[in-house]
């Protein structure tokens, strides 16, 4: 990559869902910038706002608060959150979504010929039905699909094909970016590796860009460009992957880090233990959200939030002690 | 070799030549192709295998809880306490000596906590259901039981929580529970199935630890269930590989990882990718899928999907498990060398 890009651009991105009077906080304040044909990897336990986050991006759900810019093919930048769902529909081609469950994201009575069809059907009504056929058969090949399958239903195929479906899917409209939502996860590891390989393959292709959300940090580690943690709806670190994993600056990165099993028994790790469990978004801490499981925690830290900032260049972090701290990480060789 | 003749002494469990068959309407299934394994005392056993390997039907066998269209052929034996050891596939699977053992002696854990409890009862109702049925018929002492053991997996406040419902439990905090519940009876054997594969890396850890902490506590063994092979390299001391039924590959944890044999172990290891490596080669992936347990030919189950097989060998018969030194056996011809040692003489042993 010559010049990076920019392809998306999130700014301050807030999305609150309000139930029985309650106001459940998902995302508070995430920016970030995705640059093209980058793979960004955004993790997190379960209930930080991930999956939110995401969905807040392809406008699966509307955010709250913020803006989401999105710099077309044509070099148009248009806010996402601004635009009218008519105009939304023109860019919805250009931006995926594949999910996490390749048992339940595909219709069960439906061929999976119609499935791949129905975008193309709901994006281009007018295109003739052999030029349909062929996008279909090409991009069923590309993801490793045998085409002479491709009249049976979605029961008849394993999880790791049904998984190229869903793949098939999101890139049978050329989309120039990707949102896959723990797309891996459900996944046995040597299918699982098949997978990361044909989407890696694929964005070598096709120039794609992908926001790789999941919980597996291995995983992560191996497919992104650069990392954001979250931690109970917002972002506390940002950074490049191998800085990221190497000279993680927020404590919570370390923690996470640490809990990481390795696959080899002679490696004793040492785990950083994390007390407690992550608190309820409904009703989140004063200061910064992690300081109740934080173990340098301080008064200043219970008082008030940190600031997102840029303490290395590239690196963003969210931590009034970031500089002072000496955190560890992995060892790269 | 010294420990090897340490566990025959005091072996807990010994499985041999477990067969399982499933009657469905297209034919018969045999989803556990002759399974041997055995653990000793206090150790912990780590069975990987990829879904639909078999690995959580042969659990459920030795509890005798698999469904009524399961039959298990082969012995499984059990040193159970006034019984000796036992076949716990000649008892009645709703019998009085299987109901002594389940539970009590053997108890399990299942892979998802939010699904293992009733929503309708109380925790502390559900913890205590193994302490009356197993420990004392009194009440009080019942749980009073019931809370130290809540206390001892680490659930704060337990007095509160055994009050409560299982929604207003978190998963790692549902998942101690659970662990309390298995452990109330002080069992030999536990036998836990994917026990952390729902939860956060974070709990994940905790949990683990947690039970490496009480395994030394209670002393009892532990049958590990599991597709990540990062938590076996934590948990266990001895490693099985199971594929399409059958036992592929066994030996000490530390040696699996080092030395891997068998191609589906290799494969298996090399497809995880190991943070600290970042940048390098493609992660390595098995080609194809599992196939299907029914009506296989008599041949290497791993044939399609082998980057080793020899053909004329591999795919004529079925390999056995071989050993092949330092507590290892291996089940792969292209490993230790086939019967008709003419035929793949160039290959064999080198692997």
């Amino acid at each position: 990559m010559s010049e990076p890009k920019q392809i998306l651009d999130v700014q301050h991105i807030h999305m609150r869902f309000h139930s029985k009077g309650v106001c459940v906080r998902a995302v508070t304040d995430v920016s970030f910038t995705v640059n093209e044909g980058e793979t960004i990897g955004i993790v997190g336990e379960s209930g930080c706002g991930k999956t939110t986050l995401g969905r807040c991006i392809v406008r699966a759900y509307e955010p709250s608060e913020g803006d989401v810019y999105y710099t077309a093919a044509d070099g148009e930048r248009v806010n996402f959150v601004k635009i009218d769902k008519k105009t939304m529909k023109k860019y919805r081609k250009e931006i995926q979504m594949i999910f996490q469950d390749p048992y339940s994201s595909l219709d069960p009575r439906m061929t999976v010929y119609d499935i791949i069809k129905e975008p193309l059907v709901a994006n281009f009504p007018k295109m003739p039905k052999a030029e349909m056929e062929q996008r279909i058969m090409d991009i069923a090949a590309k993801v490793g699909l045998n085409t002479s399958y491709l009249k049976r239903y979605p029961h008849a195929f394993s999880g790791g094909q049904r998984q190229r479906i869903g793949i098939a899917r999101a890139l049978v409209l050329n989309p120039r970016v990707i949102v896959c939502d723990e797309s891996v996860s459900a996944l046995d590891v040597s299918i699982q590796a098949q997978v990361i390989n044909l989407l890696h393959d694929l964005q070598r292709d096709l120039k794609l860009t992908y926001l790789f959300i999941s919980h597996d940090l291995s995983v992560v580690e191996y497919i992104s460009d650069r990392v954001a943690v979250m931690y109970l709806g917002r972002i506390v670190e940002y950074a490049p992957t191998k800085t990221l994993f190497s000279h993680p600056m927020h404590p919570y990165t370390e923690s996470l880090l640490s809990a990481v099993p390795v696959a080899d028994p002679t490696v004793q790790t040492e785990r950083i233990p994390l007390e407690g469990e992550i608190p309820n978004p409904a009703n989140p801490p004063t200061g910064c959200y992690f300081h109740t499981r934080c173990r340098f925690c301080t008064e200043q830290c219970k008082q008030c939030a940190p600031e997102y900032k840029e303490l290395e260049p590239g690196h963003f972090v969210a931590c009034h002690r970031a500089e002072e701290l000496k955190l560890k990480g992995f060892d790269y060789e | 070799m010294m420990e090897n003749q340490a566990r025959e002494k005091d072996l807990v469990l010994q499985v041999k030549d477990l067969k399982i068959n499933i009657k469905t309407d297209d034919g018969i299934l045999t989803p556990v192709r002759g399974v041997n394994f055995e653990i000793g005392k206090g150790e912990t056993l780590g069975l990987v295998g990829e879904s639909g390997c078999g690995k959580s039907l042969t659990s459920k066998a030795i509890l005798g809880i698999n469904a009524k269209n399961c039959k298990a052929e082969g012995e499984i034996l059990f040193d159970a306490e006034n019984l000796g050891m036992t076949d716990l596939l000649k008892l009645k699977p709703r019998g009085e000596e299987i109901r002594s053992i389940r539970g009590k002696q053997i108890s399990m854990i299942f892979q998802e906590p939010m699904v293992a409890f009733s929503p309708m009862y109380t925790i502390g109702n559900q913890i205590n259901e193994a302490t009356l049925l197993h420990i004392t018929r009194d009440k009080k002492k019942a749980k009073e039981i019931s809370l130290g053991v809540m206390k001892k997996v680490g659930i704060a406040n337990a007095e509160k929580r055994y009050d409560q419902y299982p929604h207003e439990f978190s998963g790692g905090m549902l998942q101690r529970a659970l662990i309390a519940m298995a452990l109330v009876c002080n069992p030999k054997l536990l036998i836990a199935d994917e026990p952390t594969t729902a939860l956060d890396v974070t709990i994940q850890a905790q949990i683990l630890e947690l039970m490496k902490e009480l395994q030394k506590d209670f002393g009892m063994s532990i049958l590990f269930i599991t597709h990540d092979l990062g938590t076996v390299a934590r948990m266990c001391d001895r490693v099985a590989v199971m594929y399409l039924g059958k036992i592929v590959e066994t030996a000490p944890a530390v040696e699996i990882f080092k030395n891997p044999q068998h191609p589906y172990t290799r494969g298996l290891i090399g497809s995880v990718h190991k943070i600290g490596t970042k940048g390098q080669d493609k992660l390595f992936s098995i080609e194809g899928t599992v196939p299907v347990a029914m009506n296989l030919p008599k041949r290497c189950g791993f044939y399609d999907r082998c980057d080793k097989r020899i053909e004329g060998v591999c795919d004529v018969q079925e390999p056995e498990l071989v050993d092949s030194g330092d507590n290892h056996r291996v089940a792969c011809f292209a490993c230790t060398g086939c019967p008709q040692a003419e035929k793949c003489g160039a290959e064999g042993g080198k692997a």
